[in-house]
């Protein structure tokens, strides 16, 4: 009893002496332009990373965060992953009120402990702590502070002004501690001023600060956020990493550690698969070609598996254990079907890239450890460069899909890193070609015949269909062409792997009472198959607009009409030229055929944020033609 | 939905020699290797070859508790390398209080044939990992080496299993065809469960049998009963957009304890009848101890209350608190996690915690609360013949005032008083009640998801549409409503993200009625200006008044159904437009009137225009009465959608006069 007595009381006293340590938190005292578009306002907040040494890196997090409303609880919540190498200490906090009373306090013993696994690994060592306030009266403010120890300094985590864009910040700062002799090197990203830097004999460290710092609100065809958002990544020369150790400063010498370190050790093979291999490619002439015999081989014998534990976050497996189980995550893969390349004698470019369908290349000014998700294999051939996608197992020898297209990888090699780009996807190459003629009965039932390629980006547009049972296909090609009574027959889907690989499907359709009638007109789209939606308008456009990828649509339809049918309405012919692309429709009659003709181009680019405007037009010119109808009359 | 029950009768049993049994690991037959998918169905990727199963009561002899041992085996072939991810295996085990389930003698091998050879690559243990997933689930996970086009994978383990009321359910089907399943259970002669066969695939084969002295228990020897179930050539369970629960057309079977004979020759009697369940619920901790803490709100109450007097007002006073006070943690159950008092001390609580917080308050106020216990659509339909306790996974309070009762569920504070959400609107649930016996509840909707869409405006010469649209929400149409507006943050955000999704309409001014008070119609009022047309200069226009909810797409689009269409609650769309014309506008055609019905009441569709002095108005209803449909009226569905998108093409034409 007098235990807990005393525990109460030392609670009360911690609580009071916190309580008023706090500045005034009263929700009052936050500027208007905060709260504007804010789900939450960061009061203050204080980050620091002392790098005490390779080793043992601490970071230390001071936060106040006001929520305004339930949409900003997210930005209450404390999510913090930890695992070997990785501990989290000293979890403190304390709820306030609107006043900024105190109401309640958290410490780790809260936080429900929760396994970290993507949906899609099969492994992974890493676990999160997780704290969510039950707050049920807006707005309140939450304080609280951590700290988490590193068993590493390979990987610095990025400090951003702000995490989330409808988060405001009145006053936060980042503080990075290391002694006089660490060499670092440091990028700020739209970061306005100059670091404040204090030295001593034993420490130097080094202080950014952001102070009123607006929500940002979120719209439709915005760049990267880290195009605008205010960050900085440090990088020390000097590291250390689950026992391994090393030291870069650019690219050229980090890409060589990678090889060194973490790739070649893992390419030893048995004299068994090297023999093997040679005897698969026997008798081939060029490197392509044989790269080509081995690329299937792999994609034939491995599949796709992700597991990731301590160093093999970044380690491949051996490259004779992916040989025994056939499978292996990106690097494993890559780094298996790079050895067995050279068991033929084959150079390649083990390629470290950030893939994603959002285009993101490695900053070539500032080399780090953490700008890349995943592997690809670069192929160095004589008359051309051939890029492998090794995790897949159905893509064509030498094709990079819109997920690693277009964007500067680093490949680590003997030599060294060496930043190079990828081939691009371009508007052009990313074709859809269709064409279908079909026949309109009196009953405003369609019959008729449909054949499309699909080529460069849009290669990949069946991808989910193509791999199925004949069955599943019938019903997902139903989602591609979401029309009312539509009954596919015939069905063909076809794949040409080559350089430049082209899907094709052709198929033969009907589509019952597609064009109905009132008492004297019969009503009907010609676009049947490829119709564009309009996007959102945009209030105070304040983000440039972006548009990641661009590609271009041909679509050829010929329907046969029925005698005696005149035309009373017909969309117009229309042509639209912008530099967001390009759209021209036209529709001819030749005797009883009905030709529509429709060519669409989006091109990839950005452009200052008031062109949203148009941008936007251009989309609803585009989809208003496309939704247009002719009107017959018959007699 | 079938249910079919098998009686366990002692007369039943012929003692004989054994019948079936597990069939030998990795011993890879020639057929096996022949194997075509073809010869069940030729669009599966992968196929269970053969699946063992057997499961007994077993007594640890250190710790003297009974438990359930089980044992799996099962031989998969791998068709393409769209099956590879059938070699993936994770097994999910339980945690309970102070107990979890436990994996033992793992072992997994992948057999391929090359070249004329049986080629094994056995699985590494190292590569077995365990993942803690929460508190209550532990997952093992694997994955099978070497898998190529025509792999054999074969896996076997044993469970031990601390929890005997749920003796292991047998799944016959699963996502992929199966040839043979077989399941033996074990089960002393003490114990007494409830058996259940659901969904629609027939036994092959069952057989039982007396297996002498299987357990000793304190120096008894007691006897077994062996039951064998065979399936053979089981279909795939094939999911289908707006299905119900697949739980309810699974070919599987289900045990619950209903009995047990304790040492002393006295009967155990554990979900038997419901007057059982209702003294075991009712003196539950965390469940009837819940219901009757009405101390907890004593003090409360005069504050929770205010000024309401009648017992509705209080009802609606005390649902509106506990919404707003205990937050829902993500789990859903019939009993509550912690208690009630400290679920309301830490704002946060699972579908336990909170409606039985609600009942108690209820109680409190001196009201006449009980609890309804139920099967949330995702879980499927409860056995009804008798009561299986597992069946039931949520929790919602009924409260009785004069001749009228309301059903309540106080985990989504945005539900106005007295309905419930969609996802608790599944068959029946079981009234619990502390005094009463317990009685069955249809679970409807209160409300249909209903929605009224007033337009009156002008079409003026210079193509404009300009005027006001009204629009009416009611039942889960409203709470999709509130919904949306507190994910916007406010009204004005959420006017503006509508006016942004219509290119081509423009809100002028809004106002919002009724956002907080939920027991209220949600009243949308937009003045709203739209172009129509460049111009009205031309000779003849064409106006498609179906621009409101038009109906682009057919949701059953696909040529046959297998299983019910689940539409979530009845519905009713109504769309009135009075548009002015100016004055040398005249119509010359129109879309057709429509009336239809799909039968048995199940839906109505109206669409007419007429003129009405210089106006035109429209009209137009579309109503379903039904949450589900048979999978025999998903023909009917189809054609009924398909009239009105034909209906929806067609515009109205306006001829300028002189």
């Amino acid at each position: 009893m007098l235990k807990r007595l005393l525990l109460l009381i030392f609670i009360a006293v911690t609580f009071k002496g916190y309580a008023q340590e706090q500045p005034d938190y009263n929700v009052e005292n936050i500027p208007s332009a905060l709260k504007s578009r804010a789900n939450a306002v960061i009061r203050y907040m204080e980050t620091t990373i002392d790098m005490r040494a390779p080793e043992n890196v601490i970071l230390n997090v001071k936060k106040t965060v006001t929520v305004l409303n339930k949409n900003g609880d997210q930005a209450a919540a404390l999510v913090l992953f930890y695992n070997k190498a990785t501990s989290i200490k000293g979890v403190k906090g304390i709820i306030m009120d609107s006043f900024g009373k105190p109401s309640g306090k958290f410490s780790l013993s809260n936080f429900l402990d929760e396994s970290a696994v993507s949906d899609f690994s099969l492994f992974e060592d890493a676990r999160i702590k997780r704290y969510s306030p039950n707050v049920l009266t807006y707005p309140y403010t939450i304080s609280y502070e951590y700290e988490i120890r590193f068993k590493q300094n390979l990987i610095i985590p990025d400090w951003y002004a702000t995490p989330y864009s409808d988060v405001s910040v009145e006053n936060t700062s980042y503080t990075f501690i290391s002694k006089p002799d660490d060499k670092i090197r440091i990028k700020e990203y739209n970061y306005k001023g100059n670091a404040e830097v204090v030295k001593s004999d034993k420490v130097v460290s080094r202080t950014w600060k952001v102070t009123n710092l607006n929500a940002i609100k979120r719209e439709p065809y915005a760049p990267d956020p880290d195009n605008y958002l205010t960050y900085v990544k440090i990088a020390p020369e000097q590291f250390t990493y689950y026992g391994h150790k090393g030291s870069y400063s650019n690219w050229q010498e980090l890409g060589k550690w990678v090889y060194d370190d973490l790739v070649k050790t893992r390419q030893t093979l048995s004299p068994d698969i090297i023999q093997e291999m040679n005897n698969l490619v026997k008798g081939l002439d060029s490197d392509k070609e044989k790269a080509k015999k081995i690329y299937e081989y792999v994609q034939k014998k491995t599949r796709y598996i992700s597991v990731q534990i301590g160093i093999g976050g970044f380690q491949p497996f051996e490259a004779a254990e992916v040989h025994r189980v056939s499978y292996g995550d990106c690097k494993a893969l890559v780094n298996y079907t790079q050895s067995l390349l050279k068991a033929v004698g084959i150079n390649s470019l083990y390629c470290v890239v950030y893939g994603d369908s959002y285009k993101k290349s490695m900053d070539a000014e500032f080399a780090s450890m953490d700008q890349g998700n995943h592997i690809i294999l670069c192929v160095p051939l004589k008359s051309d460069t051939t890029w492998l996608e090794c995790t897949s197992q159905d893509s064509p020898f030498g094709y990079l899909g819109s997920f690693t297209d277009d964007r500067v990888v680093l490949a680590c090699t003997e030599e060294g890193g060496k930043l190079i780009k990828t081939p691009a996807l371009t508007t052009a190459a990313s074709l859809l070609k269709r064409k279908a003629e079909l026949n309109l009965d009196k009953d405003g039932n369609i019959n008729g015949k449909l054949h499309t390629d699909f080529s460069g980006s849009q290669y990949d547009n069946y991808r989910r269909i193509i791999s199925k049972p004949s069955s599943e296909q019938l019903k997902l090609l139903k989602e591609e062409y979401d029309i009312d009574n539509i009954d596919f027959s015939n069905l063909k889907l076809a794949q040409r792997k080559d350089s430049n690989p082209v899907t094709s499907e052709s198929l033969d359709l009907t589509i019952q009472k597609y064009a109905p009638r009132t008492n004297d007109r019969i009503y009907m789209v010609l676009n049947a198959f490829n119709k564009t939606n309009s996007i959102p308008e945009v209030r105070n456009r304040t983000l440039p607009v972006y548009v990641n990828r661009g590609f271009t649509d041909e679509d050829e339809i010929i329907y046969n009409l029925p005698e005696g049918y005149s035309i009373e309405a017909k969309p117009n012919d229309r042509e639209i030229k912008s530099p967001f692309g390009s759209y021209a429709v036209k529709v001819t009659m030749e005797g009883k055929k009905l030709i529509y003709n429709r060519k669409f181009i989006l091109n990839n680019g950005t452009y200052p944020a008031d062109k949203y405007e148009s941008f936007m037009r251009f989309f609803s010119d585009v989809s208003s033609s496309d939704n247009s109808k002719v009107i017959f009359k018959t007699n | 939905m079938k249910l079919l029950s098998i009686a366990l009768l002692l007369s039943f049993f012929s003692v004989s020699s054994s019948y079936a049994q597990d069939f030998e690991y990795a011993r890879i037959t020639g057929s096996d290797i022949e194997l075509k998918n073809s010869q069940l169905d030729s669009n599966a990727n992968a196929m269970v070859i053969r699946e063992f199963g057997t499961a007994a009561v077993q007594l640890d002899n250190t710790t003297g508790k009974t438990y359930i041992d089980f044992e799996y085996h099962v031989r998969i072939k791998i068709f393409n390398k769209e099956g590879f991810n059938h070699g993936n295996i994770v097994i999910p085990l339980r945690i309970y209080r102070d107990e979890e389930d436990e994996i033992k003698e793992l072992k997994a091998t992948t057999i391929n044939f090359v070249n004329g050879q049986l080629v094994k690559t056995e699985l590494d243990k190292k590569k077995v990992f365990n993942e803690k997933k929460n508190k209550y689930v532990l997952l093992t996970k694997f994955t099978m080496p070497n898998l190529m086009d025509g792999s054999i994978i074969e896996y076997s383990y044993r469970l031990h299993s601390p929890y005997i009321f749920n003796f292991k359910t047998w799944e016959f089907q699963s996502d992929i065809p199966k040839l043979h399943s077989e399941y033996i259970a074990n089960i002393p002669a003490i114990y007494n469960y409830n058996v259940s066969l659901r969904g629609a695939q027939k036994l092959a084969k069952q057989n039982a049998e007396i297996k002498k002295e299987c357990l000793m228990i304190a120096g008894n020897k007691i006897d077994c009963s062996k039951m064998t179930y065979i399936m053979k050539d089981v279909p795939a369970l094939i999911e289908e957009d707006y299905m119900t629960a697949p739980g309810n057309f699974r070919s599987a079977i289900y045990y619950e304890l209903s009995d047990y004979v304790m040492l002393n020759g006295g009967k155990k009697s554990i979900t038997k009848t419901w007057k059982d369940v209702d003294y075991e619920l009712n003196s539950d901790k965390s469940f009837g101890t819940q219901m009757k803490r009405k101390d907890v709100f004593k003090e409360l109450m005069p504050q929770i209350l205010g000024k309401a007097s009648d017992d509705l007002s209080k009802a609606k006073a005390i649902y509106n608190y506990i919404g707003k006070n205990i937050k829902m943690n993500g789990f859903i159950g019939i009993y509550s996690e912690n208690n009630i008092k400290s679920a309301l001390e830490k704002h946060s609580g699972n579908t336990g915690d909170i409606n039985l917080a609600l009942i108690a308050a209820l109680s409190a106020a001196d009201l006449d609360a009980e609890a309804v216990i139920l099967s949330t659509r995702a879980n499927g339909v409860v056995n009804n013949l008798y009561p299986v306790i597992s069946d039931f996974n949520y929790v919602v309070a009924k409260v009785n005032i004069g001749d009228k009762s309301y059903l309540l569920d106080a985990t989504e504070p945005l539900l106005p008083f007295g309905l419930l959400p969609l996802h608790c609107i599944n068959g029946n649930g079981r009234v619990i009640n502390l005094k009463k016996p317990s009685y069955w509840q249809d679970l409807k909707a209160s409300q249909k998801e209903s929605t009224k869409y007033i337009l009156n405006a002008e079409l003026t010469a210079d193509g404009k549409l300009k005027g006001k649209l009204t629009t009416y929400s009611l039942g889960y149409a409203a709470l999709k409503k509130r919904q949306r507006i507190v994910a916007a943050n406010s009204v004005d955000e959420y006017v503006e993200k509508l006016d942004e999704q219509m290119p081509g309409i423009s809100i002028l001014k809004h106002s919002i009625e009724n956002v907080d008070s939920l027991d209220n119609t949600l009243v949308e009022d937009y003045e709203i200006e739209m172009k129509v047309f460049d111009n009205l200069n031309a000779d003849q226009s064409y106006f498609n008044p179906f621009f409101i909810n038009r109906i682009t797409k057919n949701p059953f689009n696909l040529n046959e159904r297998t299983y019910p269409v689940d539409m979530g609650a009845a519905s009713e769309e109504r769309i009135t437009m009075i548009i002015k014309l100016p004055a040398n506008i005249s119509i010359i055609d129109k879309p057709k009137d429509m009336s239809m019905a799909l039968t048995d009441n199940g839906g109505k569709y109206l669409a007419s225009t007429s003129m009405q002095d210089d106006s035109f108005v429209f009209n137009e209803m579309l109503q379903f009465n039904k949450p589900i449909y048979e999978s025999e009226e998903y023909l009917s569905l189809k054609e009924f959608y398909s009239r009105i998108i034909q209906s929806q093409k067609t515009d109205i034409v306006f001829k300028k006069t002189k």
